[in-house]
Protein backbone atom coordinates (compact mmCIF):
# COMPACT_ATOMS: atom_id res chain seq x y z
CA UNK A 1 0.00 0.00 0.00
CA UNK A 2 1.34 3.28 -1.11
CA UNK A 3 1.35 5.65 1.58
CA UNK A 4 -0.34 8.85 1.73
CA UNK A 5 0.61 10.82 4.50
CA UNK A 6 3.47 10.54 6.36
CA UNK A 7 4.77 12.96 9.60
CA UNK A 8 7.93 12.61 11.04
CA UNK A 9 8.93 13.64 14.36
CA UNK A 10 6.47 16.95 14.04
CA UNK A 11 6.28 19.45 16.69
CA UNK A 12 5.08 22.73 17.54
CA UNK A 13 5.46 24.74 20.31
CA UNK A 14 3.55 27.67 21.18
CA UNK A 15 5.84 29.19 23.84
CA UNK A 16 6.83 26.37 26.78
CA UNK A 17 2.93 24.65 25.78
CA UNK A 18 4.18 21.23 23.33
CA UNK A 19 0.84 21.16 21.22
CA UNK A 20 2.35 18.65 19.33
CA UNK A 21 5.64 16.43 20.29
CA UNK A 22 7.72 14.66 18.15
CA UNK A 23 4.81 12.65 16.47
CA UNK A 24 5.50 10.18 13.95
CA UNK A 25 2.96 8.65 11.91
CA UNK A 26 1.84 7.17 8.57
CA UNK A 27 -1.54 7.04 6.54
CA UNK A 28 -2.10 4.40 4.02
CA UNK A 29 -3.63 5.11 0.80
CA UNK A 30 -7.54 3.69 1.37
CA UNK A 31 -7.71 3.64 4.77
CA UNK A 32 -9.92 5.49 7.14
CA UNK A 33 -7.46 6.65 9.88
CA UNK A 34 -8.54 8.27 13.16
CA UNK A 35 -7.26 10.84 15.33
CA UNK A 36 -8.20 10.26 18.42
CA UNK A 37 -7.48 12.15 21.66
CA UNK A 38 -9.13 14.22 23.99
CA UNK A 39 -10.09 18.53 23.11
CA UNK A 40 -6.79 19.85 23.14
CA UNK A 41 -4.71 16.72 22.31
CA UNK A 42 -3.35 18.21 19.79
CA UNK A 43 -5.12 16.85 16.76
CA UNK A 44 -6.05 19.99 14.98
CA UNK A 45 -2.92 21.55 15.26
CA UNK A 46 -1.11 18.54 13.69
CA UNK A 47 -3.85 18.85 10.95
CA UNK A 48 -2.84 22.15 10.61
CA UNK A 49 0.33 22.01 9.81
CA UNK A 50 0.22 19.13 7.26
CA UNK A 51 -2.48 21.28 5.86
CA UNK A 52 0.40 24.65 5.23
CA UNK A 53 -1.37 26.98 7.75
CA UNK A 54 0.74 26.08 10.78
CA UNK A 55 4.03 26.59 10.85
CA UNK A 56 5.92 23.76 12.40
CA UNK A 57 7.95 23.95 15.43
CA UNK A 58 10.36 21.19 13.93
CA UNK A 59 9.58 17.63 11.92
CA UNK A 60 8.29 17.18 8.50
CA UNK A 61 5.72 15.82 6.40
CA UNK A 62 4.90 14.51 2.75
CA UNK A 63 2.21 13.89 1.07
CA UNK A 64 2.46 11.29 -1.54
CA UNK A 65 6.04 11.60 -0.59
CA UNK A 66 6.03 15.46 -1.62
CA UNK A 67 6.45 18.52 0.31
CA UNK A 68 2.96 20.59 0.32
CA UNK A 69 2.74 22.66 -2.81
CA UNK A 70 -0.33 23.58 -5.52
CA UNK A 71 -0.13 20.48 -6.91
CA UNK A 72 -0.61 18.20 -3.14
CA UNK A 73 -3.02 20.98 -2.28
CA UNK A 74 -5.59 19.94 -5.08
CA UNK A 75 -5.33 15.97 -3.94
CA UNK A 76 -6.46 16.56 -0.91
CA UNK A 77 -9.92 18.23 0.49
CA UNK A 78 -9.89 19.38 3.87
CA UNK A 79 -12.28 21.07 6.76
CA UNK A 80 -10.11 22.32 10.33
CA UNK A 81 -12.60 22.79 12.31
CA UNK A 82 -15.80 24.90 12.01
CA UNK A 83 -16.57 25.10 8.53
CA UNK A 84 -15.47 28.45 6.84
CA UNK A 85 -17.55 30.45 4.27
CA UNK A 86 -18.88 34.17 3.53
CA UNK A 87 -21.90 34.23 5.59
CA UNK A 88 -23.69 36.28 2.93
CA UNK A 89 -22.66 33.93 0.02
CA UNK A 90 -25.27 31.56 -1.13
CA UNK A 91 -24.23 28.20 -0.63
CA UNK A 92 -23.53 27.63 -4.91
CA UNK A 93 -21.43 31.37 -4.84
CA UNK A 94 -19.42 29.88 -1.62
CA UNK A 95 -18.56 26.71 -3.97
CA UNK A 96 -17.67 28.64 -7.02
CA UNK A 97 -15.26 30.91 -5.09
CA UNK A 98 -13.91 27.87 -3.59
CA UNK A 99 -13.77 25.54 -7.21
CA UNK A 100 -11.84 28.59 -8.52
CA UNK A 101 -8.83 28.06 -6.02
CA UNK A 102 -9.43 24.37 -6.53
CA UNK A 103 -9.44 24.91 -9.88
CA UNK A 104 -12.42 22.59 -9.94
CA UNK A 105 -15.29 22.02 -12.53
CA UNK A 106 -18.10 24.63 -12.07
CA UNK A 107 -20.71 21.17 -13.12
CA UNK A 108 -19.38 19.42 -9.86
CA UNK A 109 -21.02 22.16 -7.84
CA UNK A 110 -24.26 21.12 -8.29
CA UNK A 111 -24.01 17.27 -8.25
CA UNK A 112 -21.65 17.79 -4.84
CA UNK A 113 -24.63 19.96 -3.29
CA UNK A 114 -27.31 16.82 -4.05
CA UNK A 115 -24.68 14.51 -2.64
CA UNK A 116 -24.59 16.20 0.81
CA UNK A 117 -28.49 16.67 0.23
CA UNK A 118 -28.11 20.55 -0.30
CA UNK A 119 -29.57 20.61 -3.53
CA UNK A 120 -32.61 22.72 -3.16
CA UNK A 121 -30.88 25.13 -0.36
CA UNK A 122 -28.28 26.66 -3.31
CA UNK A 123 -29.36 29.74 -3.22
CA UNK A 124 -29.64 30.29 0.48
CA UNK A 125 -26.75 32.40 2.12
CA UNK A 126 -24.41 30.64 4.01
CA UNK A 127 -25.95 32.57 7.69
CA UNK A 128 -29.19 31.23 6.64
CA UNK A 129 -27.96 27.70 7.33
CA UNK A 130 -28.40 25.41 10.58
CA UNK A 131 -24.84 24.05 11.45
CA UNK A 132 -26.07 20.43 10.66
CA UNK A 133 -26.36 21.90 6.70
CA UNK A 134 -23.29 24.07 7.42
CA UNK A 135 -21.39 20.55 7.97
CA UNK A 136 -22.75 19.17 4.93
CA UNK A 137 -21.56 22.10 2.50
CA UNK A 138 -18.43 21.87 4.09
CA UNK A 139 -18.38 18.02 3.34
CA UNK A 140 -19.45 19.26 0.14
CA UNK A 141 -16.92 21.73 -0.20
CA UNK A 142 -14.17 19.49 0.05
CA UNK A 143 -14.96 16.74 -2.04
CA UNK A 144 -15.43 19.73 -4.65
CA UNK A 145 -12.61 18.14 -6.89
CA UNK A 146 -12.68 14.85 -6.13
CA UNK A 147 -9.32 14.36 -4.18
CA UNK A 148 -7.92 11.10 -3.16
CA UNK A 149 -7.76 12.21 -0.09
CA UNK A 150 -10.57 13.73 2.15
CA UNK A 151 -9.10 15.29 5.95
CA UNK A 152 -12.29 15.89 8.03
CA UNK A 153 -11.55 17.74 11.49
CA UNK A 154 -14.69 16.90 14.32
CA UNK A 155 -17.49 16.58 11.55
CA UNK A 156 -20.04 15.42 13.43
CA UNK A 157 -19.41 18.40 16.41
CA UNK A 158 -22.41 19.82 16.93
CA UNK A 159 -25.26 17.73 15.12
CA UNK A 160 -28.27 16.27 16.34
CA UNK A 161 -28.16 11.92 16.23
CA UNK A 162 -29.82 12.51 12.65
CA UNK A 163 -27.45 14.63 11.69
CA UNK A 164 -24.33 12.51 12.90
CA UNK A 165 -25.57 9.12 11.24
CA UNK A 166 -25.79 11.01 7.84
CA UNK A 167 -22.46 12.63 8.15
CA UNK A 168 -20.99 8.92 9.31
CA UNK A 169 -22.67 7.09 6.26
CA UNK A 170 -21.59 9.76 4.03
CA UNK A 171 -18.29 9.04 4.89
CA UNK A 172 -17.88 5.46 4.89
CA UNK A 173 -19.86 5.44 0.99
CA UNK A 174 -17.05 7.92 0.12
CA UNK A 175 -14.69 5.51 1.63
CA UNK A 176 -16.18 2.93 -0.12
CA UNK A 177 -14.44 4.58 -3.67
CA UNK A 178 -11.36 3.53 -2.77
CA UNK A 179 -10.73 7.04 -0.75
CA UNK A 180 -8.51 7.73 1.70
CA UNK A 181 -10.13 9.44 4.57
CA UNK A 182 -8.12 11.09 7.62
CA UNK A 183 -10.73 11.74 10.68
CA UNK A 184 -9.74 13.94 13.86
CA UNK A 185 -12.42 13.28 16.44
CA UNK A 186 -12.50 13.32 20.15
CA UNK A 187 -15.33 10.17 20.05
CA UNK A 188 -14.60 7.16 20.58
CA UNK A 189 -17.22 5.56 19.56
CA UNK A 190 -16.98 7.00 16.05
CA UNK A 191 -13.43 5.91 15.50
CA UNK A 192 -14.45 3.04 16.46
CA UNK A 193 -17.59 2.46 13.95
CA UNK A 194 -15.69 4.61 11.12
CA UNK A 195 -12.08 4.17 11.07
CA UNK A 196 -9.85 1.12 9.81
CA UNK A 197 -6.78 2.43 11.59
CA UNK A 198 -6.22 4.92 14.78
CA UNK A 199 -3.27 6.97 16.37
CA UNK A 200 -4.31 7.99 20.04
CA UNK A 201 -2.86 11.41 21.18
CA UNK A 202 -2.69 12.97 24.23
CA UNK A 203 -0.82 16.37 25.26
CA UNK A 204 0.14 16.28 21.98
CA UNK A 205 2.55 13.01 21.92
CA UNK A 206 1.32 9.90 20.44
CA UNK A 207 0.18 7.44 22.56
CA UNK A 208 -0.77 4.42 20.68
CA UNK A 209 -1.32 3.87 16.88
CA UNK A 210 -2.66 0.95 14.41
CA UNK A 211 -5.62 -0.39 13.11
CA UNK A 212 -8.65 -0.29 15.07
CA UNK A 213 -9.03 -4.09 16.14
CA UNK A 214 -5.69 -4.04 17.80
CA UNK A 215 -5.60 -0.65 19.35
CA UNK A 216 -9.54 -0.72 20.59
CA UNK A 217 -10.64 -4.37 21.41
CA UNK A 218 -7.52 -6.86 21.61
CA UNK A 219 -7.25 -5.91 24.77
CA UNK A 220 -9.53 -8.38 26.33
CA UNK A 221 -10.07 -9.40 29.95
CA UNK A 222 -9.84 -12.90 30.78
CA UNK A 223 -11.70 -14.42 33.84
CA UNK A 224 -10.31 -17.77 34.53
CA UNK A 225 -10.79 -20.18 37.37
CA UNK A 226 -9.86 -23.60 38.21
CA UNK A 227 -10.32 -26.05 41.05
CA UNK A 228 -7.68 -25.12 42.88
CA UNK A 229 -5.86 -21.86 41.94
CA UNK A 230 -2.31 -22.03 43.26
CA UNK A 231 -1.02 -23.71 40.81
CA UNK A 232 -2.85 -21.14 38.02
CA UNK A 233 -1.17 -18.14 39.46
CA UNK A 234 1.82 -19.94 39.86
CA UNK A 235 1.88 -20.46 35.96
CA UNK A 236 0.94 -17.08 35.30
CA UNK A 237 4.04 -15.47 37.02
CA UNK A 238 5.86 -17.67 34.38
CA UNK A 239 3.98 -17.01 30.87
CA UNK A 240 5.48 -14.06 29.34
CA UNK A 241 2.80 -12.84 27.70
CA UNK A 242 0.69 -11.93 30.90
CA UNK A 243 0.51 -8.24 30.86
CA UNK A 244 -1.04 -8.27 34.35
CA UNK A 245 -3.22 -10.69 36.41
CA UNK A 246 -5.09 -10.23 39.84
CA UNK A 247 -7.29 -12.99 42.10
CA UNK A 248 -10.37 -12.07 42.92
CA UNK A 249 -11.91 -14.44 45.54
CA UNK A 250 -12.38 -17.28 43.33
CA UNK A 251 -10.93 -16.44 40.06
CA UNK A 252 -8.89 -14.53 38.66
CA UNK A 253 -9.09 -11.32 35.58
CA UNK A 254 -5.91 -11.12 33.26
CA UNK A 255 -4.86 -9.55 30.32
CA UNK A 256 -2.34 -10.33 27.61
CA UNK A 257 0.07 -8.47 25.68
CA UNK A 258 -1.08 -7.65 22.02
CA UNK A 259 -0.91 -10.75 19.51
CA UNK A 260 -2.36 -13.27 22.01
CA UNK A 261 -5.59 -14.54 22.95
CA UNK A 262 -7.18 -16.65 25.49
CA UNK A 263 -6.63 -19.86 22.65
CA UNK A 264 -2.60 -19.48 23.81
CA UNK A 265 -3.38 -19.14 27.47
CA UNK A 266 -5.51 -22.32 27.49
CA UNK A 267 -3.51 -24.00 25.70
CA UNK A 268 -0.24 -23.84 27.63
CA UNK A 269 -2.58 -24.43 30.87
CA UNK A 270 -3.08 -27.91 29.80
CA UNK A 271 0.13 -28.64 28.81
CA UNK A 272 1.18 -27.74 32.55
CA UNK A 273 -1.27 -29.83 33.39
CA UNK A 274 -3.92 -27.07 34.68
CA UNK A 275 -7.33 -27.86 33.66
CA UNK A 276 -9.25 -24.56 33.96
CA UNK A 277 -12.72 -25.10 34.81
CA UNK A 278 -14.05 -21.21 33.48
CA UNK A 279 -12.21 -19.09 30.55
CA UNK A 280 -14.09 -16.22 29.70
CA UNK A 281 -13.03 -13.61 27.89
CA UNK A 282 -14.90 -10.29 28.55
CA UNK A 283 -14.15 -6.77 26.68
CA UNK A 284 -13.54 -3.94 28.64
CA UNK A 285 -16.55 -1.06 27.53
CA UNK A 286 -14.10 1.41 25.09
CA UNK A 287 -14.73 4.33 27.12
CA UNK A 288 -12.58 2.25 30.16
CA UNK A 289 -10.03 1.32 27.56
CA UNK A 290 -9.95 5.15 26.25
CA UNK A 291 -9.51 6.21 29.34
CA UNK A 292 -6.83 3.80 30.21
CA UNK A 293 -5.00 4.67 27.22
CA UNK A 294 -4.91 8.05 27.83
CA UNK A 295 -4.26 7.95 31.14
CA UNK A 296 -1.36 5.55 31.39
CA UNK B 1 -6.22 37.32 -13.61
CA UNK B 2 -7.94 34.44 -12.76
CA UNK B 3 -7.51 35.67 -8.89
CA UNK B 4 -8.95 39.16 -9.49
CA UNK B 5 -11.94 36.97 -11.07
CA UNK B 6 -12.50 35.05 -8.17
CA UNK B 7 -11.95 38.30 -5.91
CA UNK B 8 -15.05 39.70 -7.62
CA UNK B 9 -17.06 36.71 -7.11
CA UNK B 10 -16.85 37.60 -3.78
CA UNK B 11 -16.90 41.04 -3.49
CA UNK B 12 -19.57 41.95 -5.74
CA UNK B 13 -22.43 39.95 -3.64
CA UNK B 14 -21.02 41.97 -0.25
CA UNK B 15 -23.07 44.92 0.45
CA UNK B 16 -20.99 46.42 2.88
CA UNK B 17 -18.45 46.62 -0.10
CA UNK B 18 -21.10 48.78 -1.98
CA UNK B 19 -22.12 51.02 1.05
CA UNK B 20 -18.01 52.32 1.26
CA UNK B 21 -18.19 52.79 -1.89
CA UNK B 22 -21.08 54.50 -2.31
CA UNK B 23 -20.48 57.18 0.65
CA UNK B 24 -16.60 57.37 -1.60
CA UNK B 25 -18.32 58.78 -4.59
CA UNK B 26 -21.34 60.76 -2.57
CA UNK B 27 -18.97 62.54 -0.37
CA UNK B 28 -16.95 63.49 -3.23
CA UNK B 29 -19.73 64.48 -5.32
CA UNK B 30 -20.86 66.19 -2.11
CA UNK B 31 -17.54 68.88 -1.90
CA UNK B 32 -17.49 69.20 -5.68
CA UNK B 33 -21.01 70.13 -5.86
CA UNK B 34 -21.07 72.07 -2.56
CA UNK B 35 -17.93 74.32 -4.05
CA UNK B 36 -19.67 75.04 -7.06
CA UNK B 37 -22.81 76.43 -5.76
CA UNK B 38 -20.69 78.67 -3.39
CA UNK B 39 -20.51 82.53 -3.87
CA UNK B 40 -18.13 84.58 -2.78
CA UNK B 41 -18.14 88.29 -3.06
CA UNK B 42 -21.08 87.90 -5.87
CA UNK B 43 -19.26 85.22 -7.52
CA UNK B 44 -19.77 81.28 -7.54
CA UNK B 45 -16.45 79.83 -6.27
CA UNK B 46 -16.97 76.81 -8.89
CA UNK B 47 -16.14 79.46 -11.76
CA UNK B 48 -12.76 79.88 -10.05
CA UNK B 49 -12.38 75.96 -9.11
CA UNK B 50 -13.15 74.45 -12.02
CA UNK B 51 -10.88 76.58 -14.70
CA UNK B 52 -8.94 74.16 -16.48
CA UNK B 53 -6.45 73.16 -17.06
CA UNK B 54 -5.72 74.06 -13.27
CA UNK B 55 -9.03 71.77 -11.86
CA UNK B 56 -6.74 68.74 -12.22
CA UNK B 57 -4.59 69.45 -9.88
CA UNK B 58 -7.43 71.04 -7.39
CA UNK B 59 -9.67 67.66 -8.24
CA UNK B 60 -7.07 65.15 -7.19
CA UNK B 61 -5.70 67.28 -4.31
CA UNK B 62 -9.41 66.99 -3.30
CA UNK B 63 -9.84 63.84 -4.07
CA UNK B 64 -6.21 62.59 -1.94
CA UNK B 65 -8.16 62.96 1.23
CA UNK B 66 -10.90 59.86 0.47
CA UNK B 67 -8.22 57.92 0.14
CA UNK B 68 -8.59 57.15 4.02
CA UNK B 69 -12.06 55.75 3.37
CA UNK B 70 -10.15 53.72 0.19
CA UNK B 71 -7.78 52.24 2.64
CA UNK B 72 -10.77 51.23 5.30
CA UNK B 73 -12.43 49.76 2.76
CA UNK B 74 -9.20 47.53 1.75
CA UNK B 75 -9.12 46.43 5.47
CA UNK B 76 -12.64 45.77 6.05
CA UNK B 77 -12.13 42.94 3.08
CA UNK B 78 -9.09 41.74 4.26
CA UNK B 79 -9.69 41.59 8.20
CA UNK B 80 -13.35 40.08 6.50
CA UNK B 81 -11.24 37.36 5.85
CA UNK B 82 -10.00 36.61 9.06
CA UNK B 83 -13.34 36.65 10.83
CA UNK B 84 -14.52 34.39 8.48
CA UNK B 85 -11.66 32.60 8.61
CA UNK B 86 -12.00 31.99 4.73
CA UNK B 87 -7.95 33.32 4.31
CA UNK B 88 -7.51 29.95 6.18
CA UNK B 89 -9.63 27.93 4.14
CA UNK B 90 -7.95 29.20 0.72
CA UNK B 91 -4.66 28.54 1.64
CA UNK B 92 -5.56 24.38 2.54
CA UNK B 93 -7.69 24.95 -0.39
CA UNK B 94 -4.44 25.70 -2.70
CA UNK B 95 -3.50 29.28 -2.61
CA UNK B 96 0.27 30.14 -1.66
CA UNK B 97 0.60 33.15 0.83
CA UNK B 98 2.31 34.85 -2.66
CA UNK B 99 -1.14 34.52 -4.05
CA UNK B 100 -3.08 35.19 -0.91
CA UNK B 101 -1.02 39.03 -0.80
CA UNK B 102 -1.01 39.55 -4.56
CA UNK B 103 -5.18 38.58 -4.75
CA UNK B 104 -5.50 41.87 -2.73
CA UNK B 105 -2.95 44.01 -4.43
CA UNK B 106 -5.12 43.37 -7.63
CA UNK B 107 -8.26 44.48 -5.63
CA UNK B 108 -6.12 47.35 -4.57
CA UNK B 109 -5.46 48.10 -8.69
CA UNK B 110 -8.85 47.42 -9.07
CA UNK B 111 -10.13 50.23 -6.36
CA UNK B 112 -7.52 52.34 -7.79
CA UNK B 113 -8.59 51.95 -11.52
CA UNK B 114 -12.06 52.87 -10.40
CA UNK B 115 -10.89 56.08 -8.74
CA UNK B 116 -9.08 57.55 -10.92
CA UNK B 117 -11.66 57.21 -13.66
CA UNK B 118 -14.01 58.48 -11.45
CA UNK B 119 -12.31 61.38 -11.16
CA UNK B 120 -11.38 61.67 -14.62
CA UNK B 121 -15.58 61.31 -15.53
CA UNK B 122 -16.14 64.54 -12.79
CA UNK B 123 -13.10 66.18 -14.34
CA UNK B 124 -14.18 66.07 -18.22
CA UNK B 125 -18.18 66.81 -16.59
CA UNK B 126 -17.41 69.67 -13.70
CA UNK B 127 -14.47 70.94 -16.51
CA UNK B 128 -16.55 71.19 -19.58
CA UNK B 129 -19.69 72.62 -17.86
CA UNK B 130 -17.80 75.52 -15.95
CA UNK B 131 -14.16 75.96 -17.19
CA UNK B 132 -14.17 79.18 -19.74
CA UNK B 133 -11.38 77.88 -21.68
CA UNK B 134 -12.47 74.39 -23.40
CA UNK B 135 -9.98 73.67 -25.87
CA UNK B 136 -7.89 70.05 -25.74
CA UNK B 137 -4.85 71.78 -24.78
CA UNK B 138 -6.32 73.26 -21.68
CA UNK B 139 -8.11 69.82 -20.94
CA UNK B 140 -5.45 67.49 -21.40
CA UNK B 141 -2.17 69.62 -20.31
CA UNK B 142 -1.87 69.13 -16.97
CA UNK B 143 -4.06 65.68 -16.90
CA UNK B 144 -0.60 64.20 -15.78
CA UNK B 145 -1.89 64.53 -12.02
CA UNK B 146 -4.87 61.82 -12.93
CA UNK B 147 -1.60 58.85 -13.04
CA UNK B 148 0.34 60.49 -10.03
CA UNK B 149 -2.99 60.28 -8.03
CA UNK B 150 -3.86 56.22 -9.41
CA UNK B 151 -0.04 56.18 -7.79
CA UNK B 152 -1.03 57.61 -4.77
CA UNK B 153 -4.52 56.12 -4.27
CA UNK B 154 -2.67 52.42 -4.62
CA UNK B 155 -0.31 53.24 -2.52
CA UNK B 156 -2.11 54.32 0.31
CA UNK B 157 -4.57 51.15 -0.06
CA UNK B 158 -1.22 49.09 -0.15
CA UNK B 159 -0.31 50.38 3.10
CA UNK B 160 -4.20 49.68 4.64
CA UNK B 161 -3.46 46.04 3.44
CA UNK B 162 0.06 45.88 5.22
CA UNK B 163 -1.92 47.16 8.62
CA UNK B 164 -4.89 44.77 7.86
CA UNK B 165 -2.89 41.50 7.79
CA UNK B 166 -0.52 42.73 10.89
CA UNK B 167 -3.87 43.23 13.05
CA UNK B 168 -6.20 41.13 11.54
CA UNK B 169 -9.38 43.01 13.49
CA UNK B 170 -11.13 45.17 11.35
CA UNK B 171 -11.40 48.16 14.16
CA UNK B 172 -8.12 47.97 15.28
CA UNK B 173 -6.56 48.12 11.95
CA UNK B 174 -8.17 51.13 10.67
CA UNK B 175 -7.14 52.60 14.16
CA UNK B 176 -3.13 52.13 13.49
CA UNK B 177 -4.25 52.79 10.14
CA UNK B 178 -5.43 55.93 10.64
CA UNK B 179 -3.19 56.88 13.91
CA UNK B 180 -0.14 56.07 11.20
CA UNK B 181 -1.28 58.14 8.85
CA UNK B 182 -2.39 60.95 10.34
CA UNK B 183 -0.58 61.49 13.71
CA UNK B 184 2.56 59.02 14.02
CA UNK B 185 4.22 60.56 10.87
CA UNK B 186 3.56 64.24 11.01
CA UNK B 187 4.23 63.77 14.56
CA UNK B 188 7.47 62.34 13.18
CA UNK B 189 7.83 65.12 10.49
CA UNK B 190 7.87 67.77 13.21
CA UNK B 191 10.99 66.95 14.75
CA UNK B 192 13.11 66.14 11.42
CA UNK B 193 13.98 68.62 8.99
CA UNK B 194 12.00 68.60 5.67
CA UNK B 195 15.02 67.85 3.16
CA UNK B 196 14.62 64.37 5.22
CA UNK B 197 11.06 63.76 6.24
CA UNK B 198 10.29 64.43 2.32
CA UNK B 199 10.98 61.24 1.80
CA UNK B 200 8.92 59.69 4.09
CA UNK B 201 5.88 57.10 3.24
CA UNK B 202 2.88 59.65 3.75
CA UNK B 203 4.52 62.95 2.76
CA UNK B 204 6.41 61.76 -0.26
CA UNK B 205 2.55 60.67 -1.13
CA UNK B 206 0.85 63.46 -0.40
CA UNK B 207 3.77 65.46 -2.71
CA UNK B 208 1.90 63.41 -5.52
CA UNK B 209 -1.19 65.49 -5.52
CA UNK B 210 0.12 69.14 -4.18
CA UNK B 211 -2.05 71.28 -2.22
CA UNK B 212 -2.85 74.03 -5.11
CA UNK B 213 -1.31 77.80 -4.58
CA UNK B 214 1.10 76.09 -2.44
CA UNK B 215 3.91 78.16 -4.50
CA UNK B 216 2.14 81.52 -3.32
CA UNK B 217 1.37 80.20 0.42
CA UNK B 218 5.35 79.46 0.21
CA UNK B 219 6.22 83.35 -0.99
CA UNK B 220 4.24 84.36 1.90
CA UNK B 221 5.77 82.29 4.82
CA UNK B 222 8.71 79.90 4.69
CA UNK B 223 9.01 78.03 1.97
CA UNK B 224 8.26 74.03 2.45
CA UNK B 225 10.79 71.72 0.80
CA UNK B 226 8.61 68.74 -0.79
CA UNK B 227 8.77 66.69 -3.41
CA UNK B 228 7.66 67.29 -6.77
CA UNK B 229 5.27 65.18 -7.79
CA UNK B 230 7.16 63.17 -10.91
CA UNK B 231 10.52 62.98 -8.22
CA UNK B 232 7.83 61.85 -5.61
CA UNK B 233 6.59 58.71 -7.76
CA UNK B 234 9.43 56.10 -7.73
CA UNK B 235 9.59 56.77 -4.47
CA UNK B 236 5.58 55.78 -3.87
CA UNK B 237 6.08 53.17 -6.08
CA UNK B 238 9.49 51.82 -3.90
CA UNK B 239 6.57 52.05 -1.11
CA UNK B 240 4.29 50.04 -2.70
CA UNK B 241 7.28 47.66 -3.01
CA UNK B 242 8.29 47.55 0.47
CA UNK B 243 4.77 47.38 1.62
CA UNK B 244 3.93 44.27 -0.28
CA UNK B 245 7.35 42.46 0.64
CA UNK B 246 6.47 43.23 4.32
CA UNK B 247 2.79 41.85 4.03
CA UNK B 248 4.31 38.69 2.53
CA UNK B 249 6.55 38.07 5.43
CA UNK B 250 3.70 38.52 7.66
CA UNK B 251 2.01 35.77 6.99
CA UNK B 252 4.68 33.94 6.23
CA UNK B 253 5.62 34.39 9.60
CA UNK B 254 2.73 33.52 11.22
CA UNK B 255 0.05 30.92 11.56
CA UNK B 256 -3.34 31.55 9.68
Amino acid sequence: MAIVLSIDNLSKKYGSLKAVDSLSLQVEEGSIYGLLGPNGSGKTTTLGMVLDVIQPTGGSFSWFGDGISKATKQRVGAILETPNFYPYLTAKRNLQVIADTKGADHQNIAKMLDLVGLGTRSNTTFKGFSLGMKQRLALAAAMLNDPEVLVLDEPTNGLDPQGIAEVRDLILRIAAQGKTIILASHLLDEVEKVCTHVAVLRTGKLVTDGPVGNILSAKEQLIVSAEYLAPVLQLLERLPYIAQFAQEKDYVILTLQEGYSSTDLNRDMFAQGVVLSQLVARRKSLEKQFLEIIKS
Amino acid sequence: MNLLRTEFRKIFPYRTFWIILAVYVLLLLLILYTSSSIQINNKALGDETFQLPGLWMRLTYVAHFFNLLLGILVIVLITDEYSFRTIRQQVIDGLSRAEVVLAKFYVVLALAVFSTVFILVLGLYFGLVYSSDKSMQALFSQIDYLPYYFVQAVAYMTLAMLFAFIVRKSGLAIIAFIAYTKIVEPLIHFNLPDHIDKYFPMKALDSLTPMPGQDLFGQLTSPIEQLSPAMATLPALLYVGLFLLLTYAVLKMRDL
